[in-house]
């Protein structure tokens, strides 16, 4: 007799961990499928010579350098996944070079001449202060902003707590006002400088969604994290994270498969009733959770006529997320040899978001992150190296024109432009003192995630489409009742901390629904 | 003052209803994405590729090229395109043991484009894999190979304009590739190869290197022979590659780049002689070690491991209990045990064995040390380059 697992969790990315250790600590017999022979999807590392990359990971604002657990470090602590945490009390630094003819430039302290150098700190009064001092007359908007953010943990608290509801009922129409209007409609009313808006909004990327598109709600959740408390990465890398939940699922007594790739979902009366592995070996069980992409589910796993129509719909309504190229830097310079001066430079040949959201349709903006690990963990590589991470993002089929052949070459032109970006909007020299260089395009990220466009973020998180609306009806938008969707495509979009969210929750689901069968 | 109080809190109200409408207003088919991204990463990394033997080219007494075409019957309609220095990893079964072996790929990148892969093989002495595939492969046989992979290449953004290639033997396949890659504008570096040989006839792609050296003015061959006097005229050196010959040969007031290939006694001599060029690391690139033999030969080896050992495998839900020599690999006890591992580059480089080590002890050489940092706090191994020095039991992916 075949076992008859009580849930099988297709993909072992953040989502699928998450759910994994759910379901296993709750003694459920689990059983997490995963294509590749390691887990955790972007979550992960790769070493080339002597250093060892982090793939993906550029902070965890769950993750937090003061005295209070943030979410992602709750659940490590809570499923006792092991992890040494490196925290960062700082946010990010936005520079934006001149263009000639710009007004309003000067030369800031690396002497490049800009237009905007935002080096934004931790603490509330700290960055309104700040932003004050960068545009002046942006204080009060600014407070005001966090004094809504801070209305928003307080009902979110609520939600779990409903003794404090009563307390919060009196923000719900504010609450409602920041879900249904944009960052810019919202930071508009409340009168915040245009310029103040720009720097306030610099981590919009990391939802992939820019100010004029993309709900105040959870871009004011978002911001509110890094600057309360700051944020923190794992020591050895993502795969440290990953790794952590895997021993997690396993002592639990949950069983992971690796190299075991889900080629089709078995059908028995109208719902999932068991899947088919490497194309050749079946497994059953109850209930499914799903950490992979909804397109490539719908249209790889399932016969069409057995895909619920509202799915197709769904698919064909929402708008593939952005994808990332990332440049990896093995350096053989120090970040002092170097003079690289903080954690997370953004670097933007506009401050305004929606114009680098338009530019960012083509392969290379000019947009480009770098982020230099050795500024949380000074001795993530070898005396007398350092890592760099370069990342810029695009939108659309940004590689229509390139052919399989062409790919290698195309992949270092992408590559010089960003690390010349970054030379020339800090002043330094990157390109002699490379030692090790791997650089990522979407179709790598389509290989490893295999997503389309090989978008690590889902679908684009619009405001008709936004983070509220999505959890409301999360229920609602699942295909089965007994087969849940978890992972960037779903209510958080992208983010470790929101795959892990979405995982938890779904596996939640799953254990409740077998309590009630009276398991 | 400003407030959000100035907007129409009622906004949220139709939202829930406005986006199930506006999924209702989709249409209930499969869309059509343009996704050249996912068409570059399946073409360019096919899970398997099957291939057939066009044609077999003697290239010494001990060394053949196999020209390997498409097996459009068994599915592979292209071969996936490579950058050069690339390898390909041969999966067989010999008498019920699966193997597998990591042979780079000596044709130029624009052939694969043509449906063309060469790989040439040296017989190797009480090889098992080499012997087979001199025994049994033949103009016509299928055979199946991973995609192309590896980082033994050039790297523009990394190293020097100029080259100092170093091979030795049959490790000289993987510059051929590069030199063809040169010589076709695929590749844009000045190589000077140097090549170490025994003896003048068991020089390997002789007449191909020295028309590749003609055609295009960024190659140029030297021969270096170990058991013959050098024949008189340019391009021959009597003995090794010492870093003598190497500064004869290299730029002077120019950085270059050192890549190396050959056996693995090459790789011990040449390291040394290199540290007294006192170059950068980041100028230095090696090919992979290659398979790793009698670990007991090492200064770090432990004292007193059983010569037996006995270890149980768990992959996916099926669990065996083996035997084996602590003198081999887990992965070599694994397939000579009939269970199909997940092999690659058998070098410790590539991770695609990645395994949990749930319990014993194993040694892993040095040289092949690839782990990651979190797999050493979680006890994950690569099977190819551990040697159990206790009984084990381990944890290991499907080989797919």
């Amino acid at each position: 007799m075949m076992k008859n697992y009580d849930v099988i969790i297709i993909g072992a990315g953040n989502g699928g961990l998450a759910a994994a250790a759910t379901c296993a600590k709750a003694g459920l017999s689990t059983l997490l499928l995963e294509r590749h022979n390691i887990p955790g999807g972007s979550a992960s590392s790769f070493v080339r010579g002597r250093f060892e990359f982090e793939p993906s990971l550029h902070e965890l604002c769950g993750v937090s350098a003061s005295e209070k657990r943030g979410d992602v470090e709750d659940l490590f602590f809570r499923f006792g996944g092991d992890v040494d945490w490196f925290t960062h009390d700082s946010t990010f630094r936005l520079v934006v070079p001149a263009k000639e003819g710009d007004k309003d430039a000067f030369v800031n302290e690396n002497g490049v001449m800009v237009t905007v150098d935002a080096r934004m700190p931790v603490g509330f009064e700290a960055f309104a202060r700040k932003l004050d001092e960068l545009v002046p007359g942006s204080y009060e908007s600014c407070i005001k902003a966090f004094e809504y953010s801070a209305k928003l943990f307080k009902a979110f608290d609520a939600l779990d707590n409903p003794k404090k509801l009563v307390g919060s009922i009196k923000d719900f129409p504010d609450i409602m006002r920041m879900v249904s209007h944009t960052m810019k409609e919202a930071l508009d009313a409340l009168g915040m400088p245009k310029k103040a808006q720009d720097i306030f909004n610099t981590y919009w990327c990391y939802m992939g969604s820019p100010a004029s598109k993309f709900d105040f709600l959870y871009y004011l959740t978002v911001l509110h994290c890094y600057v309360e408390n700051g944020t923190g990465v794992p020591k050895l890398r993502s795969h440290e994270m990953s790794l952590a939940l895997d021993k997690v699922i396993r002592d639990a007594g949950g069983e992971i498969w690796y190299n075991s790739e889900v080629t089709k979902v078995i059908m028995k009366e109208g719902k999932p009733a068991g899947v088919v592995i490497n194309g050749d070996k079946e497994v059953y069980g109850k209930y499914f959770i799903c950490n992979s992409s909804p397109n490539r589910v719908w249209s790889d796993l399932f016969e069409l006529k057995d895909v619920p129509e509202k799915q197709l719909k769904m698919l064909d309504t929402r708008k593939i997320a952005c994808a990332l190229t990332t440049v990896y830097l093995g350096m053989n310079k120090t970040k002092e040899e170097l003079g690289i001066t903080d954690y997370s430079v953004f670097i933007a040949p506009d401050s305004d978001s929606d114009k680098q959201y338009d530019a960012a349709q083509g392969y290379f903006s000019g947009y480009c992150i770098i982020n230099c690990l050795n500024e949380i963990i000074p001795d993530c590589t070898p005396e007398g190296t350092s890592q760099l991470f370069l990342t810029t993002m695009t939108f659309g089929d940004v590689m229509k024109d390139i052919e399989p052949k062409d790919y290698k070459k195309f992949k270092n032109k992408v590559a010089r432009d960003m690390i010349e970006t970054c030379e020339k909007a800090l002043n330094i020299s990157i390109m002699p003192y490379i030692e090790e260089i791997e650089v990522a395009l979407p179709p790598t990220f389509a290989r490893y995630l295999n997503t389309p466009q090989g978008t690590p973020y889902g679908y684009m998180l619009e405001k008709w489409d936004s983070m509220i609306p999505r959890t409301v009806q999360y229920l609602n938008d699942q295909p089965f009742d007994n087969f849940f969707f978890c992972g960037a495509s779903q209510e958080r979009g992208d983010g470790y901390g929101c795959a892990y969210y979405t995982g938890e929750k779904a596996g939640g689901l799953v254990v409740k629904a077998l309590n009630k069968e009276g398991k | 003052m400003a407030d959000i109080k100035s907007l129409k809190a009622k906004k949220f109200l139709s939202m829930l209803s406005d986006r199930q409408k506006r999924f209702e207003s989709g249409k209930a088919v499969l869309p059509e994405i343009s996704d050249q991204a996912t068409v570059i990463a399946k073409a360019l990394h096919p899970k398997r590729q099957y291939l057939r033997i066009a044609e077999i080219i003697d290239r010494a007494e001990d060394c053949k090229s196999y020209v390997l075409v498409p097996d459009e019957e068994k599915g592979t309609k292209a071969l996936a395109w490579f950058g050069a220095g690339k390898y390909l990893t041969v999966f067989e079964n010999i008498e019920g043991m699966p193997i597998t072996r990591a042979y780079s790929i000596s044709s130029s990148p624009k052939d694969s484009l043509e449906g063309k892969y060469v790989l040439t093989i040296k017989l190797v002495e009480g090889g098992l894999m080499s012997q087979f595939i001199f025994d049994t492969w033949a103009v016509g046989k299928s055979v199946e190979v991973s995609a192309p992979s590896g980082n033994f290449e050039y790297q523009e953004l990394r190293d020097a304009k100029k080259v100092i290639c170093l091979a030795g033997g049959s490790g000289i396949t993987p510059f051929v590739s590069m030199a063809n890659a040169i010589a076709d504008g695929d590749e844009d570096f000045e190589m000077t190869l140097i090549y170490g040989s025994r003896n003048a006839d068991s020089i390997l792609f002789k007449d191909e290197l020295e028309e590749l050296a003609a055609r295009c003015d960024k190659i140029k061959v030297v021969h270096v022979l170990s058991d013959e006097d050098a024949k008189a005229g340019e391009g021959f050196e009597k003995g090794f590659i010492t870093s003598e010959l190497i500064k004869k040969y290299a730029p002077e007031n120019e950085k270059y780049s050192i890549f190396l290939c050959g056996p693995q006694q090459m790789y011990a001599f040449v390291d040394k002689e290199l540290e007294k060029l006192g170059l950068e690391k980041k100028y230095i690139r090696h090919e992979m070690f290659g398979e790793f033999h009698n670990p007991g030969s090492q200064a770090d080896y432990p004292e007193g491991v059983p010569e037996k050992v006995k270890i149980r495998v768990t992959i996916q839900d099926n669990t065996y209990e083996i035997e084996g020599s602590s003198n081999d690999s887990v992965m070599q006890i694994l397939e000579k045990n009939g269970i199909s591992a997940p092999a690659r580059c058998r070098s410790g480089e590539c991770g695609f064995c990645h395994s949990h080590l749930i319990s014993g002890k194993v040694y892993v050489p040095k040289a092949l040390e690839y782990r990651r940092l979190a797999d050493y706090k979680f006890g994950c191994i690569h099977p190819c380059c551990s040697f159990p020095l206790t009984d084990l039991e381990i944890n290991v992916p499907a080989s797919k």
